[in-house]
């Protein structure tokens, strides 16, 4: 093992410098607003969409391209779990890479104002194809997604590879070839070939959720998993491997669906590396949650319980349907809606419940603050632990919804709406708590 | 030996930050403390070095990291550290 000490002469220690493999550069973290904004917005999206549920109702799953369908997967995917995902990367590559994002304040307030935008304006365009609000969205999205790659490739290709880094590198690809995927569907052209060949839309999909969303969540949990849950770490072999190999695996599955003259047995063998990966991913945290060190009662442990669950319910799901075994469509949406709402959306929540009053700490103290309230304060477990049950209940609920919509539909949406307006309470509550114990934080 | 131990390694962040302070305001003369960690408390370095402290981060017998921490005008909890430090 590495070690760092301080001068030989027994004086004084210098500054942070980095011996555990992974450096944590504290004094690279960018203002608390930064990733504050993205956070706050996430819940307000995830409204949105529950209510856009309600407002159509069971029609609404009618076929995958329903309008209003299209319009609350993207509210979801975009407002929710990408907004996170960026204010998320915008606070960590600092930390973790060592090397900050340029001019963080800037580009934050540009990419979180365009993305609001931009998402806001594509849901809207879906069942109201307008050409000026399309392009609204087109240059929305386009401009803040853009400015952001630019800005997190100019810090992550200066820091030292490590296994978390090199899945938000491949993970920041995959945002790029899913963002140039749905800005190219959203011409007239493509649109059509799309509707044509849902092959295309297929891959759009396949990039969005396992190229950036699970890619980075992988990436994320190096570091989050064994530091907040107190799990041992993950296997060394598993983060070399793991990641890497999703990506390659999506590289050929893609290409040889979109070639479309390549020997099946290809694509499913691609496609069983990326299932087999995923759910190994998962049995994996969930083999680490049970090696903690502390058994007491925590909400990010069980949401993150919630998204491993869900990830290998929507593996199986996913895995069923492509080899035929359950040839009804509804199964494949309800497979999508378990990897959005079930994974990625239990292991966001369970994230922010650490990260927001961690950070709110963080800056306390480095603002000198003389008493420093303990994390509890910032979010204490009775405002968080019912929460799991809640968000639990909008998972299982999803089932009957999805295979029943009629009724099952509207009450699974109002459970998920309460666990969105639950969790925005809960961020703004820490807030407040920050705010009553230093300066305002300028959102 | 002057040594006061404080185990951390079961705590997430920000608590052991917080123990660690606690435990060196009460640090008598003459004796320094000996943390048990499971990572390398970051956090904690540019505190020790604002309230004049010297610390020393070496691999553990029991849990990855110990950090010896002493007050840098303690000439007898220098004297102690310096023979628990590893090269």
């Amino acid at each position: 093992m590495a070690h760092r000490r301080c001068p030989s002469d027994g004086g004084r220690g210098a500054g942070p410098e980095t011996v555990s493999g992974i450096g944590l550069r504290l004094d690279q973290a960018p203002p608390f607003s930064v990733p504050l904004r993205f956070f706050l917005a996430a819940p307000f999206f995830g409204a949105i969409a529950a209510v856009v549920v309600l407002a159509i109702g069971p029609e609404i799953l009618a076929s995958r391209w329903q309008p209003a369908l299209l319009a609350v997967t993207h509210l979801l995917t975009l407002g929710v779990l990408t907004m996170v995902m960026l204010g998320a990367l915008m606070q960590m590559l600092p930390v973790l890479a060592g090397s900050p994002v340029p001019r963080p304040v800037t580009v934050a307030g540009v990419v979180h104002g365009l993305l609001v935008v931009g998402t806001i304006a594509l849901a809207v365009s879906f069942p109201i194809p307008y050409t000026g609000l399309r392009n609204a969205a087109l240059i929305a999205l386009g401009g803040g997604l853009g400015v952001f790659i630019a800005a997190a490739a100019s810090s992550l290709v200066r820091a030292s590879a490590n296994a978390s880094i090199t899945a938000m590198r491949l993970a920041l690809l995959g945002l790029t070839i899913v963002a140039l995927l749905g800005l190219y569907a959203a011409s007239t052209a493509a649109r059509a070939r799309w509707s044509y060949n849902p092959a295309y839309a297929d891959v759009h999909l396949a990039w969005g959720l396992v190229g950036w969303v699970a890619l980075l969540v992988i990436g994320v949990a190096y570091q989050v998993v064994p530091m907040f849950q107190l799990t041992r770490a993950y296997p060394q072999w598993l983060r070399r491997a793991l990641v890497p190999t999703l990506f390659a695996a999506l590289v050929l599955w893609s290409g040889v669906t979109v070639i479309g003259s390549s020997p099946a047995w290809l694509a499913q063998a691609a496609a069983a590396i990326i299932a087999a990966a995923l759910a190994l991913y998962a049995i994996a945290t969930l083999w680490l949650q049970t090696t903690r060190r502390r058994r007491l009662p925590d909400a990010t442990v069980r949401f993150w319980t919630l998204a491993m669950l869900s990830l290998l319910a929507c593996v199986v799901l996913w895995s069923a349907h492509a080899v035929g075994m359950v040839a009804d469509a509804r199964f494949a949406v309800l497979a999508g809606a378990l990897m959005i709402l079930g994974f990625a959306g239990s292991a966001i929540i369970g994230m922010l419940y650490k990260i927001v009053p961690f950070l709110a700490w963080l800056h306390l103290q480095a603002l000198g603050t003389s008493t420093l309230p303990n994390m509890k304060e910032f979010l204490p477990d009775a405002y968080t632990l019912p929460h799991v049950w809640l968000h639990a209940a909008a998972l299982v609920l999803l089932v009957p919804a999805v295979l029943a919509p009629r009724p099952w539909l509207y009450p699974a949406a109002v459970v998920l709406l309460v666990s969105f307006l639950w969790l925005g309470w809960n961020l703004t509550a820490a807030v407040r708590q920050y705010r009553r114990s230093a300066i305002p934080v300028n959102v | 030996m002057g040594e006061r131990l404080l185990d951390v390694s079961a705590l997430e962040p920000p608590e052991p930050r917080d123990r660690v302070v606690a435990a060196l305001e009460i640090l008598a003369d003459g004796e320094y403390l000996r943390v048990r960690h499971r990572r390398e408390p970051l956090l904690l370095y540019p505190w020790l070095q604002e309230h004049g402290f010297a610390w020393h981060t070496q691999a553990g017998d029991i849990t990855a990291f110990e950090i010896i921490v002493w007050h840098t005008d303690d000439a007898r909890a220098t004297a102690a550290a310096a023979r628990v430090l590893k090269p």
